[in-house]
């Protein structure tokens, strides 16, 4: 089987790892991305990061980044979905993504009803969605809806926050009688939690989302279960804050790790304005495909289905984590890392291997880099 | 290959050697001197050097979910972020896996424990570990606010049963002891409860902190576990309830095995017109009273720092004081926690009397082999303000030049200017290294014996004590010279020390039943395989006590 290519001809893994050396060596500003790997393939891709002066990305921490940059500009409650489906009794969806991206969440709170608090079990679970778009749930659940466009829903959530605070508020979009309903809803709970994408409200949405759960809690149990819709980019961002002190989005260039939320982002470096004049591509993950399709196309790529062979100058097709071999992996109903099986042991290289072979043709091994 | 360190102060106080000598190294552990006139194949000229094992810090917030989530909240005080300030404690320890065990490392510090693990949070904290290079690494895995446990103690269940569950945890997660974090605390507050005492009971279970503790400590104490349950105490903190909540666990040890972390933070009454005062008197003649307990400090140094905890109770209180304005609790299950930014000021009365109640603490509890030193890191203070600390502990007049800089209003309330104490070397090497050693069980290090991991620090004498620990002149990590004045020159990676007690079968079938019924999670999500760390050999077991 074939399992590299240069230009998009069939090659030897050694030729292939030769060729892309010497891309690296000719390159002013790599870029390694997609990042859709476990986590011996993100360990592997920040050492080669580091070696080789580049900045690293996930394809998708476009949907992380308004939860981080709100929780660390502001700070969060946050909470773990498993502890959320015992103790939750009011629960309220925000947002027309919540329902799409967070089903799996919603599924398992839809499905049991609290059973720690003393208060939680009195009422069962209810569900209060603020949305433009209905949220499908489990038909025997206990849910109202609020409509509000997706556009109007941190202005409403302020005016809770306002009312909440004794202050005055005005009709707004959704109506006063509205703003009263949200804020009984949540008063009222033994224990609420707040479901929402943070993608959908970026930075700023979010900070209000995370600013009202504070603000509940100087009276009342609240926490948040923001939902992502690629939780690996949480598992790489986590990865690379312990590695590198900073959650992706970080450049090797200079040495030590330096961080920009805007200048190292996917987005911009592989725009026209990006510095990248060799792109990294890691795609290795079983499951849904690229993050990062439709931009620029990559020079190296390091996947399990590459698009093609004249996907890149060069190509190597490696093993899926979690399908094709063990891996560690990020598991959102966990909140935390859990080692899967692989049940088709494929044998081919995974990304960890490729990644550092790939770094010992630059001199020296990606762990030594560490 | 033999190695000699040749005529070095030998510091060694679990061998009663305290004078010029030499150490002789091979394969990797210490090794009496040949016999047979084998000369060394390479040594080390340690002539007016103090030469000690490696030291080992018992309770250092390293790794793990809580830990991340402080380096994510405060990009601001890394060294590398374009916006962060200039030189403070936090930029100056660094953030990652890579500094962390570097850092230590050149302070002559191989054995380091992660006090806190979530059992839900093992793997990562495992992979976290695995990349802190050089040094060794452990683990202690928090129970006392589990639904499960608390269900048990209700219901009347054994003591086999609750040691089973135990037993299970520890070998899951792959930890060297158990600890306790506010019993029960976390679980109240997420019932709404602000105020949790040691006599409190959980709502919803009705078993009290009491009940939690003293389980805990039966089954720590019944599958052999060689380190003591490690207690984080109720009120941590609050001034007045804290004494009183550490005095009643102290009394609760009943004869049996207790550690009790960072006991500064509870030395807090409530006199003077302030309503904050040391108790650090009191609390010290208690812990010397009391035979039983063993305790680690969490030294308070002034500057910036964060507050990393699974004490949620706790951290949420604390957010109105975050320095930054900014924190992030966690609603997990059991525990939870909290990450809330800390700066202490050396010209505010509370922080300066915080201090002052470490040092009253570290100098008049009177055996070094039952207080250990610690800041709690990051709580008081980054663990690189560790030689600043030998030097307040070795040196009366380092001592009175920082009480000097101090609000007088705090130095009245405090006994440490009368204090005349100076540590010396062998006290320190019994705190730092004999004792910790023999209070986690972990008998091939803290000492010089042959056979002892060679691990061993070597440091250059002088007036300046903080110059001296701060830089040690030569590490070995078992056996390989691995820093050379001050800096480190061969990276390598260490081992977690775990235990692997052998739970019975039935109570792993039982947790695959109810991790899957009541959490929708699988049980062995919670287990750390391996296979996964990704390292060679990433694992030491140390045993359990018949």
């Amino acid at each position: 089987m074939e399992i590299a290519w240069i230009d998009g001809k069939p090659a030897t893994r050694d030729e292939a790892l030769r060729v892309a050396g010497d891309l690296f060596a000719k390159a002013r500003q790599p870029f390694i991305c997609g990042l859709r790997t476990d986590v011996s393939g993100l360990r592997a891709a920040l050492a080669l990061a580091r070696q080789a002066g580049a900045i690293v990305d996930h394809g998708a921490s476009s949907s992380i980044y308004g939860l981080i940059s709100a929780a660390r500009d502001a700070g969060a409650f946050l909470a773990a979905p498993a502890e959320m489906r015992r103790r939750a009794d009011r629960v309220l969806i925000v947002g027309d993504d919540a329902g799409r991206v967070g089903a799996d969440v919603l599924k398992l709170l839809a499905e049991t009803k609290p059973d720690l608090g003393v208060e939680t079990r009195k009422s069962g679970r209810r569900f209060l969605a603020l949305s433009r778009q209905a949220v499908a749930i489990d038909p025997g659940s206990d849910i109202s809806h609020l409509d509000c466009a997706s556009k109007d829903v941190v202005d409403v959530l302020g005016m809770v926050r306002a009312k909440l605070a004794g202050r005055r508020v005005a009709e707004g979009p959704v109506g006063a009688g509205a703003v009263e309903t949200l804020a009984a809803f949540l008063g009222e709970a033994g224990f609420a939690a707040i479901v929402f994408s943070p993608a959908e409200f970026g930075e700023i949405g979010t900070e209000m989302i995370l600013g009202l759960a504070g603000d509940l809690n100087d009276m009342a149990r609240v926490s948040t279960l923001p939902v992502v819709e690629w939780p690996d980019a949480m598992g790489a961002a986590l990865v690379a804050t312990w590695t590198s002190g900073f959650p992706l989005r970080v450049s090797f260039g200079r040495g030590a790790a330096e961080h920009d939320a805007q200048l190292y982002s996917t987005e911009r470096q592989l725009s026209d304005e990006g510095e990248a004049d060799l792109v990294v591509l890691v795609d290795a993950l079983a499951g849904e495909t690229s993050a990062v399709s439709g931009f620029a196309r990559p020079t190296i790529v390091i996947a399990d289905d590459p698009a093609g062979p004249s996907a890149a100058k060069v190509v190597f097709k490696v093993a899926a984590a979690g399908r094709d071999h063990d891996g560690v992996l990020y598991e959102p109903r966990f909140g935390s890392f859990v080692g899967v099986t692989g049940k088709n042991q494929s044998g081919l290289p995974t990304a960890a291997e490729t990644l550092d072979a790939l770094a010992g043709t630059l001199g020296g091994t990606a762990a030594e880099a560490a | 290959m033999l190695t000699r360190l040749k005529d070095g102060h030998v510091v060694d106080p679990a061998n009663g050697r305290d004078g010029e000598g030499d150490v002789f190294v091979e394969d990797g552990v210490v090794v009496d001197p040949p016999g047979d006139g084998r000369t060394a194949d390479e040594t080390i000229d340690c002539r007016g050097l103090v030469v000690m094992a490696g030291a080992i810090d018992i309770h250092s917030h390293i790794a793990g979910g809580h830990v991340n989530t402080a380096r994510l909240l405060l990009p601001e005080w890394h060294r590398a972020f374009s916006a962060r300030p200039g030189e403070t404690a936090l930029s100056k320890v660094g953030w990652t896996t890579e500094e962390t065990g570097l850092r230590y490392a050149e302070m002559g510090f191989t054995t380091v424990v992660e006090p806190a693990m979530a059992p839900s949070s093992a793997l990562h904290a495992h992979l976290e570990l695995a990349d802190t290079p050089i040094i060794d690494k452990a683990t202690l895995v928090v129970l006392g606010n589990d639904d499960l446990l608390m269900s048990m103690i209700r219901d009347g269940e054994s003591d086999a049963a609750i040691a089973d569950y135990v037993s299970w945890t520890v070998a899951s997660s792959r930890a060297l002891g158990v600890k306790c974090i506010n019993a029960g605390g976390s679980a109240a507050f997420k019932e709404n409860v602000r105020k949790f005492d040691f006599d409190d009971v959980v709502p919803d279970y009705g078993v009290s902190s009491r009940q939690i503790v003293k389980t805990l400590q039966k089954a720590v104490k019944a599958l052999g576990i060689p380190h003591p349950l490690h207690v984080h105490c109720n009120n941590l903190g609050v001034p007045g309830a804290s004494s009183d909540s550490i005095a009643a666990t102290i009394r609760a040890a009943e004869g049996d095995p207790m550690h009790l972390a960072h006991i500064q933070f509870y030395g807090y009454g409530t006199d003077g017109k302030r309503r904050f005062s040391s108790q650090g008197r009191d609390l010290a003649e208690l812990v010397n009273s009391t035979p039983e307990i063993t305790v680690d400090i969490g030294q308070v140094m002034f500057g910036q720092t964060v507050t990393i905890s699974s004490d949620e109770l706790r951290q949420f209180a604390g957010r109105g004081q975050a320095s930054p304005k900014k924190s992030i609790i966690f609603d997990h299950e059991a525990n939870g926690g909290g990450v809330v930014p800390m700066d202490y000021r050396q010209k505010s009365y509370y922080n300066a009397l915080q201090w002052a109640i470490g040092l009253e603490l570290f100098l008049l509890i009177e055996d070094p082999s039952r207080v250990f030193f610690t800041t709690d890191h990051p709580n008081g203070a980054p663990f690189t303000s560790y030689p600043d600390i030998f030097a307040l502990l070795m040196d009366r007049n380092v001592r009175a030049k920082w009480l000097d800089a101090l609000p007088k209003a705090a130095v009245r309330m405090t006994s440490l200017p009368e204090i005349e104490r100076e540590y010396t070397l062998a006290e320190i090497a019994t705190m730092t290294r004999a004792a910790p050693a023999r209070l986690l069980g972990t008998v091939d290090r803290g000492h010089l014996g042959a056979g002892a991991v060679a691990d061993i620090s070597v440091y250059r004498p002088g007036e300046d004590k903080a110059a001296m620990f701060a830089r040690a002149a030569y590490v070995l990590k078992d056996g390989d010279v691995v820093v050379k004045d001050g800096t480190v020159v061969k990276r390598r990676f260490g081992r977690a020390l775990t235990l692997r007690p052998e739970p019975d079968k039935a109570m792993k079938t039982r947790l695959d039943r109810y991790f899957d019924d009541r959490y929708g999670l699988k049980s062995r999500w919670f287990e750390v395989p391996e296979g996964a760390i990704g390292r060679e050999d990433p694992f030491q077991v140390v045993p359990c006590r018949a």
